[in-house]
């Protein structure tokens, strides 16, 4: 189901891209054939009207010409008023000139100067067409013979370069135009495809292909659209924060582990060097007064002692483990263990429940919690601190409550609790006070100064 | 007239291993034994004994419950919690309760026959394990103050030094000089023990004690 759902959305992603790619693609081509299709059409429709217009031009002067061969004389030919043709030239930019035939001029509009070097005997006449003159300028040209004794010809001429003027620069810029347009549109689609659709695969094919929580993908290596860049740095940090979240799970759960064993160690090592050896040397003597024909009860009654240590160890041993006593409320609790720490370490423990507190109603589970906190303080306090005396206050305002354990050892720079370097040595302590307030919902919050002792406070909720 | 004596254990070992001590007594004598708490509740109400022994930790209601349900119905049975948990809270709570004997199951049944004696006269009795010191019978403290006694019932009844400076209208550094003296005079160690020596010496009775129930 899943599969299937993925394949048909890797699908539509295909289909998006060659869309993506036709629509840019297809109107790049169709400009450059339009474009192609039109300049050709357009030279055409030029070259046709150019055409008919010198050949009517030079048709129509030679008739004149012709018609009035009675005036054709040297004198009259320099009077060009009779001529306005000759003295204006065309009306569209161009020259109209009268030539014999051996190609000499004899009359000529403005303009028509190098008609010599474009002049060919054998260019067709009464025919217009495209010629070029030797600075590469380019003309049609219409030849009609003029029917009278002296003979000669009436050439009219359009120059493409004066009729078009800057045109004929943007035809020939044309092509290039088009070549550009086609080259862009290639490089275009090129850096599409490179800089999107392919890095755009390979992130996908780097979703697909990683396990989230091991895997962290590397840094992009090709060039991309900044968008592509912020979607991968933020697959890599998502991925980064999986396999941190993997390393801590791991992390914690070995740390359990080493805890649980390293208190199953602890545990059998006491009830060996406790009970055990107390039980052994029990049945010693049990085994000595069945012997023991005297009928002295001496041993009997070193027996009963002896038992009644073992009790008493396996006493400690329970209350070590789970305090019974936590089920009377946290300042029965409290008290307790402060009266109990107090004679372990020898120390003054001043405890102090402000009015109200005893009203504190909370789970077991948070007690223990709280009286494990205080152990670890005051433990802290004797063994790293060398404190004399501490102080436990409990007091309550409104539904937040906070218990301080505070003492006058050395105490030490609370600003350098590195949590993580503590639990590399193998220091838990601080690590598992903070752990179990933020586990009941709590804060706890550790001040020390070098000096100054160290005050432990635990707010909770009640 | 043979004490009567009701007898509630959950565990049957160390029931039977009372029990048959209880019998062998003859100015005892064993009038009912229950395994849990509602029916040792229940055997009280119906043979009213003079002296109940409770464990303290049994399934449905616990001993210190039991104790308060016997306190608050007026019976005249005598309690006495019989456990295996030596913390001093637990025989604060106890005599809140209403017991007036707490003695560890480990007690040697001479000492049981005292203790059991004892409070069926009317009296107070607190295995000396509870408390290390509590073992010195001849042990005479040092006479309270009057300020001294003031300070250490309110402590008492759980109020804090700087609540126990209010009312007496002195400093906390002096209800702490007061708790240190009291220490000092009664061979405690801290203010339970106090507490419970000071029932144990007299200093105080346990009414006086409890006056804040």
């Amino acid at each position: 189901m899943l599969s299937k759902l993925k394949e048909k959305f890797s699908k539509t992603r295909t289909h998006f891209l060659a869309f993506l790619l036709c629509a840019l693609i297809i109107p790049s081509v169709a400009v450059v054939l339009v474009a192609v299709s039109g300049m050709v059409t357009q030279e055409k429709a030029m070259e046709a009207a150019v055409s008919s217009y010198v050949q009517d031009l030079a048709e129509s002067m030679a008739y004149h010409l012709s018609a009035d061969s009675e005036v054709w004389t040297f004198s009259m030919l320099s009077d060009f008023t009779r001529f306005p043709f000759f003295s204006w030239g065309p009306s569209i930019p161009g020259w109209v000139a009268l030539i014999d035939t051996n190609g000499r001029i004899i009359v000529a509009s403005p303009g028509a100067m190098n008609i010599a070097t474009i002049w060919r005997s054998d260019l067709p006449v009464g025919q217009a067409v495209r010629v070029e003159d030797k600075q590469g300028a380019q003309f049609t040209l219409a030849v009609y013979p003029v029917k009278r004794s002296s003979g000669g010809y009436v050439i009219a001429a359009v120059s493409w370069t004066q009729l078009l003027g800057g045109l004929v620069g943007v035809v020939r810029i044309w092509p290039l135009l088009i070549v550009f347009i086609a080259l862009f549109s290639f490089i275009a689609i090129r850096l599409l495809w490179s800089r999107l659709v392919t890095p755009l695969k390979s992130l996908v094919n780097e979703i697909d292909n990683m396990t989230l929580g091991k895997d962290v993908p590397e840094k992009i290596s090709h060039k991309t659209v900044s968008e592509i860049e912020s979607v991968h740095s933020a697959l890599m940090r998502f991925a980064q924060a999986a396999v941190d979240r993997d390393n801590l799970r791991n992390r914690y759960v070995r740390d359990i582990v080493q805890a649980q064993e390293q208190e199953r160690m602890d545990m059998a090592r006491e009830i060996h060097d406790g009970p055990l050896q107390d039980v052994t040397a029990l049945v010693q003597q049990l085994h000595m007064a069945l012997d023991d024909e005297s009928g002295e009860t001496v041993r009997i009654r070193r027996t009963e002692t002896i038992a009644k240590t073992v009790v008493r160890e396996l006493r400690a041993l329970c209350d070590e483990l789970a305090p019974p006593w936590m089920d009377l409320g946290l300042v029965e609790a409290l008290t307790e263990v402060a009266e109990r720490l107090s004679q372990v370490y020898d120390i003054e423990i001043f405890a102090d429940f402000d009015d109200g507190t005893r009203d504190i109603d909370i789970e077991n589970d948070k007690t223990l919690s709280l009286l494990r906190i205080v152990q670890e303080a005051v433990s802290n306090a004797v063994r790293h601190g060398e404190a004399s005396e501490v102080h436990i206050q409990l007091s309550k305002n409104e539904n937040v409550a906070e218990l301080e354990i505070s003492d006058n050892g050395k105490g030490f720079d609370s600003n350098d609790i590195n949590h993580e370097t503590l639990r590399v040595e193998g220091h838990r302590g601080l690590a598992s006070m903070t752990e179990r307030m933020s586990l009941m919902g709590g804060k706890l919050n550790i001040t020390s100064k070098e000096g100054e002792g160290t005050s432990i406070k635990a707010t909770f909720n009640c | 007239m043979a004490v009567r004596i009701l007898l509630a254990d959950d565990h049957p070992l160390t029931r039977s291993g009372i029990a048959e001590f209880v019998r062998r007594e003859h100015t005892f004598q064993l009038v009912a034994e229950a395994e849990d708490g509602q029916r040792a509740w229940e055997l009280i109400q119906e043979l009213k004994p003079d002296v109940a022994l409770l464990d303290i930790r049994m399934p449905g209601l616990d001993g210190v419950t039991v104790a308060q349900k016997v306190k608050a119905s007026g019976l005249n049975t005598a309690i006495m919690m019989l456990t295996s948990y030596d913390a001093q809270q637990y025989v604060m709570a106890s005599l809140r309760a209403g017991a007036k004997g707490f003695v560890l199951k480990t007690v040697s049944p001479k000492e049981l026959t005292t203790a059991i004696n004892t409070i069926a006269k009317g009296g107070l009795y607190l295995d000396p394990e509870v408390a290390s010191v509590m073992g010195e019978r001849d042990f005479e403290p040092d006479p309270l103050s009057v300020r001294e006694r003031e300070v250490l019932l309110l402590a008492a009844q759980g109020l804090s030094s700087k609540e126990v400076a209010r009312r007496l209208f002195i400093s906390e550094r002096t209800v702490q000089t007061h708790l240190a003296s009291i220490y000092d005079k009664l061979g405690s160690r801290n203010k339970t023990e106090a507490l419970l020596l000071a029932l144990k010496y007299g200093v105080v009775t346990l009414e006086e004690l409890l006056e804040d129930d």
